[in-house]
């Protein structure tokens, strides 16, 4: 933040918010809400329950959510299970590639605290360190029901204004940054860039 | 002596491989190679034990009736301070299922490698020397491979691995199983 300090006048603080469109908040607010698109990172076992949440039987296209290739287009980021150093790697990147408002969605007990996976060397213990979660789901693995509810949970929240995650992530940055840092290393974006540069 | 060997052939007399196509297809190994033992499980299930120094003539010999190297798996045990390294084998056209088991010493854990029978065996052997420090000679891409390098160096599948201590050094030591009131163990 020290070479922000030259600007002066916000002392580091972001606004997000256009003066101009505080009078259409509740009508993006209800946009937002009623057509989040997914990016499904189909890590772990919750992959498995995307199929039947996306079709007949729970059906969440009546709610406007969408499964969508690309992360710049989506609004909703799925963590379906565990997380290891490897695949948060990718996370953290696709996660930043999104456009803000975006969301975070972690299924299970995994990302909360490692689950049945506690003491494995090589599953990410508190997902919530590395990047802000804005619901998570505890069970094992949750079922679609509760996957449903989850969702109108982010739904609600993203009414009221209290999914902020996105929010959180860009005013704790540094939080965030020395996380990752310890777990991967100093300089591991170049390197992960370098690598990913062929396929972007 | 000639109790002994008496006793021998009883034994032998016990252990006598069935008439089935498995045991054939033992019997016919063993005949070649007489210093592998071998035996069957059940139906499709054979299994043999060779001597490390011999492994690669055997699995040489193997591989006309045993075509395809599924997996290499590696046990550790810890007290008797040895690895059991099992060739997992397919035979296509006889439909059996061959587990080669050969055992080494933790300290100096060194095998041959099969890559001149099965080229497959290059990503298998590297998966072995990453994860309990093999050292396959012969092989040319050992080396870092899924894992972090980090954990390259510690072998994270072997018994004597510390777990927990790695855990707490990497993820930090805020989480453990116990309630907020730390007094009750959870899990």
């Amino acid at each position: 933040m020290a070479e922000r300090k030259d600007f002066g006048e916000n002392d580091g603080v972001i606004h997000y918010e256009l003066q101009e469109f505080k009078l259409f908040e509740p009508l993006f607010k209800w946009a937002r809400k009623k057509s989040l698109w997914i990016v499904a990172f189909c890590t772990g076992c919750g992959g498995i329950e995307m199929p039947p949440l996306a079709t007949a039987r729970y059906d969440f296209e009546r709610f406007g959510i969408m499964p969508n290739p690309a992360p710049r287009m989506g609004d909703l980021f799925l963590i379906t299970g565990y997380v290891t150093p490897k695949t948060l790697k990718r996370i953290i990147i696709t996660y930043e590639m999104m456009q803000d408002p975006k969301y975070l969605l972690a299924h299970g007990s995994c990302p909360i605290n490692g689950g049945v996976y506690w003491d494995s060397y090589n599953v990410v213990k508190q997902l919530d360190k590395y990047i802000p979660i804005d619901v998570a789901i505890a069970g094992c693995m949750p079922r679609p029901e509760a996957v449903m509810d989850g969702i109108m949970e982010i739904m609600r929240k993203i009414e009221r204004g209290e999914a902020d995650g996105w929010k959180r992530y860009r005013e704790n940055y540094e939080y965030y940054r020395r996380n990752q840092d310890k777990l991967f290393g100093e300089g591991w974006r170049e390197k992960e860039a370098k690598r990913w540069l062929a396929w972007i | 002596m000639d109790m002994n060997g008496k006793m021998r052939e009883e034994k032998v007399e016990e252990t006598k491989l069935p008439d089935t196509k498995e045991g054939k297809l033992v019997k016919a190994l063993i005949e070649k190679a007489s210093y592998a033992e071998g035996s069957v499980r059940r139906e499709r299930r054979v299994e043999f034990n060779v001597p490390a120094e011999r492994i690669h003539d055997f699995l040489e010999l193997a591989s006309e009736t045993f075509e395809m190297l599924m997996q290499i798996s590696v046990v550790d045990w810890l007290k008797e301070g040895e690895f059991e390294v099992v060739y997992q084998l397919w035979s296509v056209s006889e439909g059996a299922h061959a587990f080669v088991r050969t055992r080494i010493s933790r300290e100096d854990a060194k095998l041959p490698t099969v890559m001149d029978i099965w080229p497959v065996a290059e990503t298998y052997e590297r998966e072995a020397h990453e994860f309990f420090g093999i050292i396959f000679e012969g092989n040319p891409r050992l080396g870092p491979f899924i894992l972090e390098p980090r954990e390259y160096e510690k072998h994270p599948l072997r018994k004597d691995f510390n777990m927990l201590s790695y855990v707490k050094a990497i993820y930090g030591d805020d989480f453990d199983r116990y309630d907020e009131s730390k007094t009750n163990y959870v899990i």
